[in-house]
């Protein structure tokens, strides 16, 4: 008891301890995970952060006429587990430590994280396809300075693989495009799943 | 203005929080315990109080992703709740099912079944959320109940 | 008629009705508040019963299809009126002195157990299992804790009826005579004979306020409040008027019986001193002892209730026969 009566009387003296919100401010650590974001810049489509997804809150969608796709993460239904952050290769997948989620019921299938992305014609045979992010291009071809990463990043694979072969065989010569007909276009996009 | 616009006015300062699991693994009802019992949160400081009898409930915080075995209870005790009651869904199995969603035992989510006004996400949501989300139940109930604040 | 009007007044005004139940909110209200700093918290603002009783009025009343109906409409509005009119009888030290001016300590004694008894009622109406237990308990916990309270109001009328000798016949159970004799030879609560049953009063009131570590009918994390789970909107606002009503009358009891002194002949001065009596009262009683323990079970607060504070009480008792 007599315990009891000192803890009491020193928590008077100190004083309440209580975080002012929702009255006043509180504070928010700097790796909480909140909503999850994907950059539009980055994102490369490979879909890699809905097959890791727990919750099965990642979709990716392809447009019918395969000119791009829409990525759309629900943030009611997003677990905060942040395997998409690790698991996404071009880092395009983030989790602000945005915590304010309370909304009412109206609001409850607004709460989407969505973005259309459309694929860019491949320099090399203008199949469609997404460029890959500079900054991972240039990490990826660092060891390889005779390689432009800035022109090997809107390629498409093939016409990479043509680069690549290419330049095995000692022809230093730039991609060739007469070699593929005008008709021929091909789609380096994803297969649909 | 009338009495009963006062008490009613009034009435929204004093919300009993009600909490029923679902079929919740637990994370958001720790979280819901971390509300009411540590001093860092004082729920009590928007007149709140956790209630053990639904009869006295105002505010029902709905956790779990709505398990077949539970459904029938959790409907059963929410509609023991006298009206004007906000309903609260808090952490994403009872909004969406969550991790849960489409699994065998699962009968969520809870608003095939309740009227739901609050959403509140995170897998748990933390403190601080559940009292904006509370908070925002509030202004429900004052617009439930006539009143714009 | 003027006194049957006057008594009406006293249960409606003061000390009984509005003057009764504004202390009793106001005491709840700065128990949860104290309570709150004791544990490092802000607590809710000191108007929060009334808040809840307001909001309490605004919701629907639900009655279970197998209970009892008439009684458990009837339960809270028994245990209301026991109290409101117990609540006249309080002597004010120095600015009303009671209802009667004879046994109205027998009457007090009598009217106390009724908010107890009207959760039994109510509980047992209600149809409800934990209703049912609570029931049981309140009744266990009410037999446990009338057995001293019974010995501290013989102790005080017995030594008062001593003391005034060929006055009274043996003890005096007139409340009024009690607070005149104690403000002429002083208070009993520094009567050294009777300071067990000071101590014993102090742990009777967390035992019939029902709060911890005695709220073992309306335990909510066991018996989900127990007695009073089936109740909700007016009706709980009713209950709620009558634990507030009931603190106002075990406060002033307490005071009546160990401190009435009066600090000065204007009625003002003397009606703030005895709401601050009554504060301390409670902030020592109740407050302390309820942010400090847990809840005891049913067979532990029974034995503690049936030996320390009778034990306390019979001493007392026994001091006040022999001195």
């Amino acid at each position: 008891m007599a315990g009891f009566l000192k803890v009491l009387l020193r928590n008077v003296l100190e004083g309440p301890s209580t975080d002012p919100f929702p009255l006043g401010e509180t504070f928010t650590p700097e790796r909480l995970r909140g909503r999850a974001r994907v950059n539009p810049e980055l994102c490369m489509g490979c879909g890699i952060c809905r097959n890791s997804c727990t919750a099965g809150a990642i979709n990716i969608t392809h447009m019918d006429d395969g000119s791009g796709y829409t990525i759309a993460i629900w943030q009611n239904s997003c677990c905060l587990c942040a395997s998409c952050r690790h698991y996404c290769p071009t880092g395009a997948v983030s989790i602000t430590n945005d915590w304010h989620g309370a909304h009412p019921e109206e609001e409850k299938f607004n709460r989407l994280e969505q973005h259309t992305i459309k694929y860019e014609p491949c320099a090399g045979c203008g199949a469609l396809m997404r460029p890959v992010p500079a900054a991972l291009a240039r990490r990826l071809y660092a060891a390889n300075p005779e390689i432009d990463p800035e022109k090997i990043r809107h390629l498409c694979p093939q016409c990479r693989r043509r680069e690549d072969a290419l330049r095995n065989a000692g022809v230093m010569s730039a991609t060739t495009t007469e070699t593929v007909a005008a008709g021929e276009l091909t789609s380096a996009a994803p297969t649909t799943y | 203005m009338s009495l009963d616009k006062t008490l009613k006015k009034f009435s929204v300062r004093s919300p009993w929080l009600f909490r029923i699991n679902a079929g919740s693994c637990n994370g958001c009802d720790v979280e819901l315990a971390t509300t009411a019992c540590i001093p860092r949160y004082d729920v009590e400081r928007l007149g709140c109080r956790y209630c053990g009898s639904p009869r006295h409930a105002d505010v029902v915080l709905i956790t779990g992703p709505l398990t077949t075995r539970v459904r029938d209870r959790v409907l059963r005790v929410w509609h023991e709740i006298p009206n004007p009651k906000i309903t609260v869904a808090v952490g994403i199995c009872p909004i969406s099912g969550g991790v849960f969603r489409e699994g065998y035992s699962i009968d969520g989510p809870i608003d095939r079944y309740l009227p739901v006004d609050v959403n509140i996400p995170g897998c748990p949501p933390r403190p601080q959320a559940i009292l904006e989300g509370v908070v925002l139940a509030r202004s429900i109930w004052l617009k439930k109940l006539g009143l714009e604040e | 008629m003027i006194d049957t009007l006057l008594a009406i007044l006293h249960m409606t005004i003061f000390p009984g009705g509005i003057f009764a139940l504004a202390l009793g909110f106001f005491c709840k209200g700065l128990d949860r508040r104290v309570e709150a700093r004791l544990q490092r918290r802000v607590g809710p603002p000191l108007i929060q019963p009334w808040l809840d009783a307001a909001k309490l009025l605004t919701k629907e009343t639900l009655i279970p299809k197998t209970a009892c109906r008439a009684a458990f409409l009837f339960a809270p509005v028994f245990g209301f009126t026991g109290m409101a009119v117990c609540a006249a009888f309080i002597p004010v030290p120095g600015v009303y002195s009671g209802l009667s001016n004879m046994g109205d300590l027998l009457v007090i004694f009598y009217l106390l157990p009724l908010p107890a008894m009207a959760l039994m009622l109510g509980g047992s109406a209600s149809s409800s299992p934990f209703g049912a237990l609570g029931f049981s308990r309140e009744m266990l916990l009410m037999l446990a804790y009338e057995t001293p309270l019974l010995m501290i109001l013989l102790s005080v009328a017995m030594l008062v009826g001593k003391n005034l000798g060929a006055e009274s016949s043996g003890a005096e159970f007139s409340l009024l005579r009690i607070v005149a004799w104690q403000q002429e030879n002083g208070s009993l609560g520094f009567n050294p004979a009777m300071i067990p049953a000071l101590l014993a009063y102090l742990i009777f009131l967390p035992g019939t306020m029902g709060v911890a570590p005695f709220d073992i009918a309306e335990a909510e994390t066991e018996l989900l409040e127990g007695p009073l789970l089936e109740y909700g909107g007016p009706l709980l606002a009713l209950f709620t008027v009558t634990s507030a009503l009931k603190t106002f009358v075990v406060l002033g009891l307490g005071i009546a019986l160990f401190f009435p002194g009066t600090i000065s002949s204007l009625w003002p001065v003397n009606l703030v001193w005895f709401v601050l009596k009554c504060l301390a009262l409670m902030l020592l009683s109740l407050t302390l002892v309820k942010s400090a323990t847990g809840r005891f079970r049913i067979d532990q607060a029974f034995r503690f209730y049936v030996t320390i504070p009778a034990a306390l009480a019979l001493c007392s008792l026994v001091l006040a026969w022999v001195m």
